[in-house]
């Protein structure tokens, strides 16, 4: 019977096999060959090159920054919206996935209009700034931090919060020793939906870097369509998937279940 | 106290997402077409939307391949959760890793690796390979949202049913499916959102003619986005809006009250049979959108019988009307795709994953083809209207093309500084100006290699094709020394910035003056005096057309009075036809031949060249 069931995920694996691993497959061919075809490391190599770790840092404290404060911002918001009326999960996907019908390229030009010298918060003089990316690294993946926060949050049951509360701990016991504890799933699921595609992003840093900003998806960017380097953009690219190996390694240790927290 | 607490920091964070929407949607009723200033309120921008063809089958083939992909993903995704339910552990977390891939890869690597592996396996790129692109990062999300809820179900339910005698099948519609509901309208809703979000991938999987919201969005970067698009991007946010109240109303009554009471329990308010209808309600609303949308009168690519021309041209590069003049003047009729680079319509030419008859492609660019053999010889037999080619511009296209036999132009123009009188107290006369410690923060540089590099050789007095090292080296220093001066890097935006008084140099191209003058009439025009760049960009046919007689009917077509004429009325950009000297003479877009005898056009630069330059403006930049 369960031998039956496994072929029902067929389907599934052609899609994985054609649509993920033959195109990470390509990609690894591109970057681990030069121009004419031949085998090489350089491409990978060019990573510790000075301008391309620069970007690599930039790109890593950048991400880092808008992690840590959608974070600071997610969590207090999930404890606000588990306790509250409003928490209604429908509510929830709706007031966060409800921008998203908004084009991406067009909610990042408003942010440019908004953060112009002469826009409503030109005041900030944040415009052309890592700060502006920043803002908009948060300004775009924050639903990523929220739902998982969230989702975790409502998980946890309200019987064992309140044996904590009869037992004598106050809010900040409570707080810390369980509904952070308990919350860790949805905590590192957020945390990678945010730091992964901020690290990669080049659009973000484009609009709202004023092309001063330079992180390693637009030089990766760069080599793939202005100077035409797909070798180069793919060895790159190899690189950077030490990062999503790194968040997968880790959202499996914390979700032993493999049930998925993400959303 | 505490709980205003808590709703006032609700509230700032909705503030914080839903500024920049409102901002969009304020624009969508400014009457001018800049971001920046507001000259009024107007509907004109939802009044052209809707006679907008375009527009309106973009948004058609948006529905329909985020429609197309969510039920496959989902119908994909509920299948695998099946399937790895029945596996062991180990393989489990297996698959849901490899799952987690499409959601974490930087969407430029995943949309460039789907269409590098579909040119590898010879597959052209159309509507399918769209498709297929959407349904492969649909997938996560809808195995993550469903696999939750299977971690939830109550197996003895399921295990009842089958000892009362219900077959599997019949106890996995009437007990499994059910539970699984919410699960699967998440993941549903939440595909058929990504879908209509994407623009990386769809951009790189796409074929000739197709268009999504996205792309169209994208492609009017070049000549700046129209309001339009804010206009129709503000008509769907609305009726998303209305259209999810009204289910969350609908499917909120008699089951809010479990659901207020505790949160934890919030799945059980889906049990029962209103998560079957609510998926139908939405579902059936859905589908007549989409085939409202598709079936509206605007079918296009009516073919006629002298068949179809397929173009491949920059983003709202010439003027809809004259599409249009053709097809009934000519018989053709035109499949128009739109790009927003040279760079990224080279690949889609190198590889013919989509075959286009014409291309329209700059100067170097059309070199580099020519080098290549991508572009086919024009056969100047059937092209009279040539004579209305202005004869300066040969001198700089024979530069790459000899005797002007591969590409006639369509727009030319040179780069120079646009500046703000008010802003600046002393007129520029040349790069240098940008060099100027007293204009610090004003300035808008180019956010583009050759035309940056352009600049510091123009300043330097080297050639703007150099490839010598030790040049580039001096270039790369001298805009280094310029960063701590510079406003922003852009190109797309450097205009609008200008007319918005948010910068008070600029470089831009001498196509966007009159349009910026317009607009600000505080701003001025001037051909740095060190010479610069003389683009072109020009209509060429490439060598794998399929018709070549409609490419050349087109290309003659593109040099008649009346085309020359409306295109150059509709873009403002320079056309150099002998024709429409009424309207072009004045020196921002027909220059003197003293100040042409300074500028160059860019060629070029072999892929040597290019990483180089590349090494170079990484270098610049970091």
């Amino acid at each position: 019977m369960n031998s039956m069931k496994k072929l029902f995920s067929v389907p599934f694996i052609c899609f994985i096999l054609c649509g993920t691993i033959v195109p990470m497959g390509v990609i690894a061919y591109y970057g681990l060959t030069d121009r004419e075809g031949l085998f090489t490391l350089k491409n990978i190599m060019e990573i510790a090159t000075v301008d391309h770790a620069k970007a690599l840092g930039m790109s890593l404290l950048l991400s880092f920054l808008a992690t840590t404060i959608c974070l600071i911002l997610a969590f207090p918001l999930g404890l606000i919206l588990k306790d509250s009326k409003l928490g209604k999960k429908g509510f929830m996907v709706f007031l966060f996935i409800l921008p998203m019908w908004m084009n991406f390229v067009l909610r990042t030009m408003a942010w440019q209009v908004l953060l112009e010298k002469n826009g409503i918060l030109g005041g900030l003089g944040i415009i052309n700034t890592p700060t502006a990316v920043v803002l908009g690294m948060v300004y775009d993946y924050l639903p990523f931090m929220v739902l998982p926060i969230y989702n975790a949050l409502v998980k946890i049951d309200n019987s064992v919060i309140e044996a904590a509360y009869d037992l004598g701990a106050d809010y900040k016991r409570v707080l810390f020793k369980i509904i952070v504890p308990l919350s860790v799933p949805g905590i590192v699921s957020g945390i990678t939906m945010v730091f992964v595609p901020s690290l990669t992003t080049f659009a973000i840093s484009n609009m709202l870097g004023g092309g001063k900003v330079n992180l390693i998806g637009n030089i990766i960017e760069q080599e793939f369509t202005a100077s035409a380097n797909w070798n180069l953009g793919s060895g790159l690219s190899l690189v950077m998937m030490i990062f999503i190996v790194i968040s997968m390694a880790l959202i499996e240790k914390f979700d032993r279940n493999g049930e998925g927290n993400m959303i | 106290m505490k709980k205003y607490g808590k709703l006032l920091y609700l509230g700032i964070i909705v503030l914080f997402l839903y500024l920049p929407i409102f901002t969009l949607m304020v624009l969508s009723f400014n009457k001018g077409k800049s971001m920046s200033a507001w000259q009024g309120t107007s509907l004109k921008w939802y009044i052209e939307m809707f006679r907008n063809e375009e527009i309106i089958n973009a948004l058609g083939n948006t529905l329909t391949i985020a429609l197309w992909a969510s039920i496959l993903a989902t119908i994909v995704g509920l299948l695998a959760c099946i399937g790895m339910n029945a596996m062991r552990d180990k393989s489990r977390s297996f698959f849901m890793g490899i799952n987690n891939i499409p959601l974490l890869n930087a969407d430029i690597v995943t949309g460039i690796s789907i269409m590098m592996s579909f040119m590898l396996f010879g597959i052209s790129l159309n509507y399918a390979s769209v498709l297929f692109a959407h349904i492969t990062f649909c997938i996560p999300y809808v195995i993550l949202s469903i696999m939750p809820k299977f971690k939830q179900l109550e197996n003895q339910t399921y295990e009842a049913a089958l000892d009362l005698g219900a077959t599997p099948l019949y106890a996995f519609f009437h007990i499994v499916l059910p539970d699984l509901m919410p699960g699967i309208m998440a993941g549903f809703l939440l595909s058929f959102t990504m879908s209509v979000d994407d623009f990386v991938i769809t951009h790189f999987t796409r074929g000739a003619g197709i268009n999504t919201l996205s792309t169209l969005i994208y492609s009017q970067l070049k000549i700046g986005v129209r309001p339009t698009l804010y206009a129709l991007s503000t008509v769907i946010f609305v009726l998303v809006l209305v259209f999810l109240i009204f289910i969350n109303i609908a499917s909120g009554k008699g089951e809010s009250k479990i659901s207020a009471k505790s949160a934890s329990k919030e799945d059980y308010d889906y049990k029962g049979s209103s998560p079957f209808k609510k998926f139908a309600i939405i579902f059936g609303i859905l589908v007549v959108i989409v085939f409202a949308i598709k079936f509206t009168p605007t079918v296009p690519g009516k073919v006629t019988e002298k068949g179809v021309v397929y173009v491949y041209n920059f983003g709202d590069y010439i003027d809809p009307e004259v599409v249009a003049d053709f097809e009934e003047e000519t018989g053709y009729s035109v499949v128009t795709d739109y790009f927003d680079t040279n760079e990224e319509m080279y690949p889609v030419i190198k590889n013919s994953s989509a075959r286009y008859d014409v291309v329209c492609a700059s100067d170097y660019m059309i070199d580099k083809m020519i080098k290549e053999n991508l572009l086919a010889k024009i056969d100047f037999r059937y092209i009279p209207n040539i004579v209305n080619l202005q004869e300066n511009i040969r001198h700089f296209t024979e530069s790459f093309d000899k005797d002007m036999s591969y590409a006639v132009p369509h727009t030319w123009g040179t780069y120079g500084i646009l500046y703000n009188t008010k802003m600046i107290k002393e007129v520029p006369i040349g790069w240098s100006d940008l060099w100027a410690e007293k204009n610090k923060g004003t300035i808008i540089m180019p956010n583009s290699i050759r035309e940056a590099y352009m600049i510091g050789a123009k300043m330097l007095g080297y050639s703007i094709n150099t490839v010598n090292e030790g040049e580039l080296k001096e270039i790369t220093e001298l805009l280094r020394k310029q960063k701590p001066l510079v406003y922003a890097y852009g190109n797309d935006n450097a205009r609008d910035l200008m007319i918005g008084n948010s910068a008070a140099l600029g470089v831009v191209t001498s196509g966007e003056v009159l349009y910026a003058m317009d607009e600000n009439p505080d701003l001025n025009f001037i051909v740095p005096k060190e010479g610069t760049e003389v683009w072109t960009d020009m209509w060429a046919i490439t060598s794998r057309a399929k018709n070549k007689e409609g490419a050349e009917a087109w290309i003659n077509y593109m040099l008649s009075e009346k085309a020359a004429r409306k295109n150059f009325e509709y873009l403002t950009y320079g056309i150099p036809n002998k024709k429409i000297k009424d309207l072009t003479d004045n020196p921002i877009l027909n220059p003197s031949d003293e100040v042409l005898s300074r500028c160059e056009t860019l060629k070029s630069l072999g892929s040597k060249g290019d990483d180089l330059y590349s090494k170079y403006w990484k270098d610049f930049k970091s």
